[in-house]
C-alpha cells in the first residue's frame, strides 16, 4: 500500500484528532487501506497478475470526473461577476452547490457510510467505534472536498481576481462550513431512517431519494434555463420571510451581504450567525450519536419485516397476455421481477425514464411562454412526444447489466438453445412494465393540452416507437439479459446510440408527412402495423455464441 | 498469577432481544483456560449473536459479561488485542493483496508492520498459499480466502479464538492441520470457542460442549457426559433429541415423493 499526499497532509491536524479520544495512527492505518481500495475499485474482475499495469491507472477514473466537475463549475462564474447583490447571487450558487454535493453524497458515498464489513473486520480488532467512524467521515470528507473544490474551483480563481482576497477566503471557509453541514445532515438522516426501518426499507429510501435526486437535477438543469431571466434575479430587493430560515444557501448568501456589503439587517446578521452555528452544530451531534449510528448499522443485515404470501399474481397474467412460449413468458417474468427489485437496475434506468417523460413537455415550454397554449394546441407539436423515446435505446443497453452478473451461469444451464425467446420476453417487459404506464401517462396529458385532438396521432406514435424499440435492438450490441457488470463497457455504446436517434427523428418526419394527406394516418397507421408484425417476427432471431463468461 | 484458576470468560444473565425478538433470554456461562468449547445449536438459537456480543459488535444488552476478569461493557476495547476471530460469513476487503490484507489486521492488533508481515508470510507458506500473498485475495478461492481469515484471526497470539463455522471450504488436508493446530493451541492453553454444524468435528476436538437452543443453554458438559445423559450414540443425536427434532426421516420421505413429482 502507498502512502497517499493526503494522508500526510492530514497528519498536521493530528492533535485536533486526538483531542477528540481518536486512536489517530490507527484511524490513518484504516484511511491508508480503504484510499487503496478505491483506486482499485474500477477494474475489478478477472486478471491481477499484470498489476504493474494496473497501478498506473488507479485513480485515473477519480481524476477524470474531477475535470467534469471543473467544467460544470463554469456554472457557478456569473455568480461571482454579476452585480453586487450578494445576498441572492451567493445564495443561489449555494444552492447550487449543495444541491449537487447532496446528490453526489447520497449516490456515490453512501455505500461508504453504510459499509457493514467495517464493523466486523475492524471492529472485531482492538479499534473503538469512534476510531473507526472518524475514519469513514474522514474518508467521505476528503472525497466530498475534492469534488467541492473542484465545482467551485473556477468561481473560487475568478472571485479571487474580482472581488479580492478576503472575499475568497470567506467563500473557501463558507465551502468548508457547507461540506460539513451536508456530509452531517446526511449522517443523520440515515440515522433517522434506520431508527424507524429495516435494512430493506432504508436500501429501497435510498435507492429511491437517489432516483428522485438525479431526476430533479437533470429535470432542473433543462427547467431553469427555460424559465428565468438570471438578469432579473439579480435586482430582487431583499424582503424577509420566514421560510428563508429554512435554506441553509440564504445563510451563507448572508454571510456576504453582511461582510461585503455592510449590511446590518437584523435578518442577515441572523442568516450569518446560523451559517456558522448550524454546521458546527450538527457535526458535533452527528460525533454523538455516531455510536449509536454503528448499533443501528445492524439493522442493514436482518430485514425482520414479514413479507406477506403471495401467489401468482398479476405478473403472471401479463406474461400470458404478452407472450407465446413458455420460453418468453418465463423470461418476460424473470425480466420483469428483475427490472422492478434490482436496485443498482432501477438507479441506473429510471431517472432517465424520469427525464424522457417530462422532455416532450419541456420542449413545448418555451412555445408556451412566447405563443401561448391556443397556438400550442392547434399545432402539430404534439410530435414532440417521440422524444420520449430517448431512453429506449439506453434502456436496452442497460438490460444487459446487473450487478449480480454472475447469476448469469444459469443461462448456461438452459435445456433449450433459442435466445430469441430470451430477449423477447425480456423487452416485451420492458415495454409492458416501463414504457407503456410512461406512455399512457404522457398520452392523458397530451390529450388534455392538445384538446383531444390527436388520438390517431397517439397510436401511429405508439406503433413507431414499438418498431423502433425493434430496430434499436437490432443495431445494438447483444448481450444475454443481466449477464455483465456495470460499467465496463457501457462508456462506448453512447456513440453507437446516434443512429438510431436520426432513425427516430426520420419516424418524426414521416408522421409528419403523413399528416399532410388525406387519411394519411390511417394509411401509416396500417403499413406501421404490417412492418411491426414482420420484424418482431425476425429482429430476435439472434444467435449468440460463446456468451459473456462471469469468470 | 491466580488468573489460571478464575474463569477467562464468565457470562451472567446475557439477554438480548431485536425489537420484538428475544434472541438470547438469559446464558450463563464460565469458561476456563485451554478449554475448545463446541458451541452448538440450531440456526436462529443465538451462537453468533453471543460471540458478536462478546466482541463488542452488538452492544445494548442485558447482564454482565468479563472477559480476562475485566466487563467488556466499560468502552475499553484493549482485551480485544488477546482475542481472535473468525465470523461465520468472513468479509473482506479483496481487492486487497494477501500481504496488505494481513499486515493491515496486523497492525490494528498493534503489531508492527514486519512483524506481521513475516508471520502472515510463514502462515501462507505453511497453508500453501505462498504464491498467491502477493495477488489480489478476489481471485483466490472460496477455501484459500478461509484460510485468509483464519491465518488473520492468528496474528495477534490470541488467548481466546472465537471460531464460527471455520472449516467451511477447505480441503481435507488442511483441515486436518488446522484441527491438529487447535489441539495444539488448547494444550498451551489458549481458549477456543468453536461453533458450527458439522456435528462429528465438534465432537471430535472439543472438550466441551454447550448446546443453545431458542436462546438458552440446554446442555453443558463433556462429550460422554452428554452421551451418558441422553442415551444417544453420537452428538447428532444428541443435538436432535435436545432440540426436540424426530421427524428427519418422514421429512426426507416426502421430499423425496415430492423431487419425484407424486
Amino acid at each position: 500500500m502507498k502512502d497517499f499526499k493526503i494522508l500526510k497532509f492530514m497528519d498536521k491536524f493530528q492533535g485536533l484528532f486526538k483531542s477528540f479520544g481518536i486512536d489517530y495512527n490507527t484511524m490513518r492505518k484504516i484511511l491508508q487501506m480503504k484510499l487503496t481500495l478505491d483506486g482499485r475499485k474500477v477494474p475489478t474482475v478477472m486478471n491481477n497478475n499484470n498489476s504493474s499495469k494496473k497501478n498506473k491507472k488507479e485513480g485515473n477514473s477519480f481524476i477524470k470526473s474531477l475535470a467534469f466537475y471543473i467544467l460544470l463549475g463554469l456554472v457557478l462564474v456569473p455568480f461571482v461577476i454579476s452585480n453586487q447583490n450578494y445576498l441572492f447571487q451567493m445564495s443561489f450558487l449555494f444552492g447550487i452547490l449543495m444541491f449537487m454535493m447532496m446528490t453526489v453524497l447520497i449516490s456515490d458515498f453512501s455505500s461508504v457510510l453504510l459499509d457493514l464489513r467495517d464493523k466486523d473486520i475492524i471492529l472485531s480488532k482492538p479499534v473503538d467505534g469512534k476510531t473507526l467512524s472518524a475514519a469513514k467521515t474522514v474518508h467521505i470528507m476528503i472525497y466530498m472536498f475534492f469534488i467541492t473544490f473542484s465545482f467551485t474551483g473556477p468561481s473560487l480563481i475568478v472571485s479571487l481576481f474580482r472581488n479580492g482576497f478576503l472575499f475568497f477566503i470567506i467563500f473557501l471557509l463558507s465551502i468548508v462550513l457547507m461540506d460539513l453541514l451536508i456530509v452531517a445532515l446526511t449522517a443523520l438522516l440515515y440515522l433517522l431512517i434506520l431508527k424507524f426501518f429495516d435494512g430493506e426499507k432504508l436500501k429501497d429510501i435510498i435507492n429511491y431519494v437517489q432516483i428522485a435526486l438525479s431526476i430533479t437535477l437533470s429535470v432542473g438543469y433543462q427547467l431553469i434555463g427555460r424559465l428565468f431571466d438570471f438578469s432579473d434575479i439579480m435586482n430582487i430587493g431583499f424582503v424577509p420571510k420566514w421560510w428563508q430560515y429554512l435554506l441553509p444557501s440564504m445563510w451563507f448568501g448572508g454571510i456576504f451581504d453582511l461582510l461585503f456589503n455592510k449590511n446590518y439587517d437584523f435578518h442577515i446578521i441572523l442568516f450569518s450567525t446560523l451559517a456558522l452555528v448550524v454546521p458546527i452544530l450538527a457535526i458535533a451531534i452527528y460525533v454523538k450519536l455516531t455510536p449509536t449510528f454503528e448499533d443501528n448499522l445492524q439493522k442493514l443485515n436482518n430485514s425482520s419485516g414479514v413479507v406477506k404470501a403471495k401467489n401468482k399474481g398479476f405478473n403472471y397474467y401479463l406474461s400470458q397476455l404478452a407472450c407465446r412460449t413458455r420460453e418468453e413468458k418465463t423470461f418476460f417474468r424473470f425480466a420483469t421481477n428483475m427490472m422492478k427489485k434490482e436496485r443498482d437496475f432501477k438507479l441506473k434506468v429510471y431517472p432517465s425514464l424520469g427525464l424522457s417523460l417530462v422532455f416532450p413537455f419541456i420542449f413545448l415550454l418555451s412555445d408556451f411562454k412566447n405563443e401561448g397554449w391556443e397556438y400550442i394546441a392547434n399545432s402539430k407539436l404534439y410530435l414532440n412526444i417521440y422524444f420520449i423515446a430517448f431512453m429506449i435505446p439506453n434502456v436496452l443497453m442497460m438490460i444487459g447489466y446487473s450487478s449480480k452478473y454472475k447469476g448469469a451461469w444459469i443461462y448456461k444451464m438452459l435445456p433449450f438453445k433459442d435466445t430469441s425467446a430470451i430477449f423477447k420476453g425480456t423487452i416485451k417487459a420492458f415495454i409492458i412494465n416501463l414504457f407503456i404506464p410512461m406512455y399512457i401517462f404522457e398520452s392523458i396529458v397530451s390529450m388534455i393540452i392538445f384538446k383531444g385532438r390527436i388520438g390517431l396521432d397517439l397510436i401511429v406514435i405508439f406503433m413507431s416507437i414499438i418498431f423502433f424499440t425493434a430496430i434499436c435492438f437490432m443495431m445494438l450490441d447483444k448481450t444475454l439479459p443481466f449477464s455483465e457488470p456495470f460499467g465496463v463497457n457501457n462508456e462506448g455504446g453512447k456513440f453507437s446510440i446516434i443512429p438510431m436517434f436520426l432513425i427516430l427523428i426520420a419516424l418524426v418526419g414521416i408522421h409528419y408527412i403523413a399528416t399532410k394527406f388525406n387519411y394519411g394516418k390511417y394509411i401509416y397507421l396500417f403499413i406501421l402495423a404490417i412492418v411491426n408484425l414482420f420484424i418482431w417476427k425476425k429482429a430476435f432471431n439472434v444467435k449468440i455464441e460463446g456468451n459473456h463468461n462471469p469468470q | 498469577m491466580n488468573q489460571n484458576d478464575e474463569p477467562i470468560i464468565t457470562i451472567r444473565g446475557l439477554e438480548k432481544s431485536f425489537g420484538t425478538k428475544e434472541v438470547l433470554k438469559g446464558i450463563n456461562l464460565d469458561v476456563e483456560k485451554g478449554q475448545i468449547i463446541g458451541y452448538i445449536g440450531p440456526n436462529g438459537a443465538g451462537k453468533s449473536t453471543t460471540v458478536k456480543i462478546m466482541l463488542g459488535l452488538i452492544n445494548e444488552y442485558v447482564g454482565e459479561i468479563k472477559i480476562f476478569g475485566e466487563d467488556i461493557s466499560s468502552g475499553n476495547v484493549e482485551y480485544k488485542k488477546k482475542i481472535g476471530y473468525v465470523p461465520e460469513v468472513a468479509e473482506i476487503y479483496d481487492s486487497l493483496t494477501g500481504r496488505e490484507y494481513l499486515t493491515f489486521i496486523g497492525e490494528l492488533y498493534g503489531l508492527d508492520y514486519d512483524v506481521a508481515d513475516e508471520k502472515a508470510k510463514k502462515l501462507m507458506e505453511l497453508f500453501n498459499l505462498e504464491k498467491v500473498y502477493d495477488s489480489r485475495i478476489s481471485s483466490y478461492s472460496k477455501g484459500m480466502r478461509q484460510k485468509v481469515v483464519i491465518i488473520s484471526s492468528l496474528l495477534n497470539n490470541p488467548d481466546i479464538l472465537f471460531l464460527d463455522e471455520p472449516l467451511s471450504g477447505m480441503d481435507a488436508n488442511s483441515v486436518m492441520v488446522f484441527k491438529e493446530v487447535l489441539a495444539e493451541l488448547a494444550s498451551q492453553g489458549k481458549t477456543i470457542f468453536y461453533s458450527s454444524h458439522i456435528m462429528e468435528v465438534v465432537e471430535k476436538i472439543s472438550n466441551r460442549i454447550i448446546l443453545i437452543n431458542d436462546g438458552k443453554i440446554v446442555a453443558d458438559g463433556s462429550f460422554d457426559k452428554l452421551k451418558e445423559k441422553s442415551m444417544e450414540g453420537s452428538l447428532e443425536e444428541i443435538f436432535n433429541n435436545l432440540t426436540g427434532f424426530k421427524e428427519h426421516r418422514e421429512i426426507a420421505e416426502e421430499i423425496v415423493s415430492i423431487v419425484q413429482g407424486v
